[in-house]
């Protein structure tokens, strides 16, 4: 069970739909392995049913009610729509299917399709073997995703962030002056953080992090090791 | 007010539940309780009228294929029908753009099942009872929000507006858009908290 959450405020964005690609899909990898706050999210989806309810009507095409059943009709003669009392139909597209089922089990759901191997044989890259980063699939506009893979016992030069670096445990764990993370732990850190994480002895941690900003060292190595961590 | 909301929220749940069972007529009038403002959701969200036209059709036709998934016990009929207004939204916007994310990637299906029965201790109460209170006590919570925090509120679900944006649409400084928000949360969690006591409540009186 996770110890560190998302903020209220991220959970509630969720929720609504409203998170872009990356931080969508590390929510929802925070929320498999963390009951505490899908229960928040079930609430939050509740409000959005209740928004919706006490919204002002708007006229609805008068032909839209008949439409509707016409394509209904056409849609489940032609096994398009569930036609028996029990099994909604598979609608997601084999493509997609396969994907899921050909992924390493292990990893989380919401990221197993973007994820063609396991973590020992993702092509990881980076200037030293004690920080190596392997670049998502699913970066926005707005956000860059990654995964970051501390070598065991091994720490990090110390560093703050020039935007916001939000940060999942995947596997392993790191600690910092302000905790001990494990897998399913969401860390925030942000202009504020100066810290210098350091990765537990006895495995390689590997984080899913996404950050509206590059990485800023700021010790003497941190600056020399900055240009190549991007 | 209470009494017509149990029954409204009770009726849809009905009919959600007759629609598993292949009812057209309960789809049909599900249609009518619902399509207009399940249009004016897309609206707000920032469809045009006749893309909003589509997504209602779309939504009304998962409804139906997805009918036997409903569990009064987990969400009320109106909740269950925002979950999938929001993500065929979402996977329709998506579609014409080169992005990879899904909302199954999002909302994997099977995980909520499996939380929901093993997890929540209203899943162990009557469906009818479970659903009215959380009906009532949401719906309580919206309405005694001030103006200004609902406000914030419409702007995070419906324009999916990040605080600096809704700062710069409403004139106020970050600060006190933060603020709001994180009150408006606030009661939101207590909410969540006296819900959770009323459910123990109920469960202790009932056994």
């Amino acid at each position: 069970m996770a110890n560190y959450h998302p903020a209220d405020e991220l959970l509630m964005q969720f929720a609504a739909g409203q998170l872009t690609n990356a931080l969508g899909i590390q929510t929802a990898c925070h929320l498999e392995s963390c009951s505490q706050c899908l229960k928040k999210v079930f609430i939050y989806e509740q409000l959005g049913g209740d928004l919706i309810d006490i919204s002002s009507p708007v006229e609805v095409d008068t032909e839209a009610k008949s439409k509707l059943l016409q394509t209904l009709h056409a849609k489940r003669a032609a096994g398009e729509l569930r036609t028996s009392n029990i099994e909604p139909i598979e609608t997601l597209d084999p493509v997609f299917r396969q994907q899921l089922d050909q992924a390493d089990q292990r990893l989380p759901k919401p990221l197993r399709r973007f994820i063609p191997t396991h973590y020992e044989h993702l092509p990881w890259s980076g200037l030293s073997k004690n920080i190596q980063s392997y670049d998502l699939p699913f970066s926005d506009e707005q956000y860059t995703a990654r995964f970051y893979k501390i070598a065991a016992g091994k720490e990090l030069p110390q560093h703050t962030h020039r935007g916001n670096e939000f940060t999942l445990v995947m596997s392993g764990s790191f600690s910092d002056l302000s905790g001990d993370y494990h897998p399913g732990d969401f860390v925030l850190a942000n202009t504020s953080t100066h810290h210098q994480p350091k990765a537990h002895d006895k495995e390689d941690c590997i984080c899913f992090a996404v950050m509206d900003a590059p990485l800023k060292m700021t010790g003497f190595f941190g600056r020399l090791l900055n240009p190549f961590l991007k | 007010m209470t009494q017509g909301t149990q029954t409204n929220a009770q009726y849809l749940n009905n009919l959600v539940l007759n629609i598993a069972q292949q009812d057209e007529q309960a789809y049909l009038e599900l249609f009518d309780a619902c399509a207009s403002r399940l249009k004016a959701y897309a609206i707000k969200c920032g469809s045009s009228p006749s893309d909003a036209e589509d997504l209602l059709q779309d939504c009304m036709l998962t409804v139906w294929n997805k009918a036997p998934q409903f569990k009064p016990a987990t969400a009320s009929a109106m909740t269950w029908m925002y979950t999938i207004i929001r993500n065929r939204r979402i996977d329709i916007l998506r579609k014409e753009k080169p992005n990879l994310i899904q909302s199954f990637d999002l909302w994997p299906e099977d995980d909520i099942e499996q939380i929901s029965s093993i997890d929540f201790v209203s899943s162990r109460l009557d469906d009818d009872v479970e659903g009215d209170l959380n009906a009532r006590l949401v719906r309580i919570l919206i309405e005694s929000l001030p103006e200004e925090q609902r406000q914030i509120i419409y702007k995070v679900y419906f324009e999916g507006k990040s605080h600096s944006e809704i700062a710069l649409d409403l004139g106020l400084p970050l600060g006190t858009i933060k603020s709001r928000l994180r009150l408006a949360m606030k009661k939101l969690d207590n909410l969540a908290k006296e819900q959770m006591t009323w459910l123990i409540i109920i469960l202790l009186t009932n056994f």
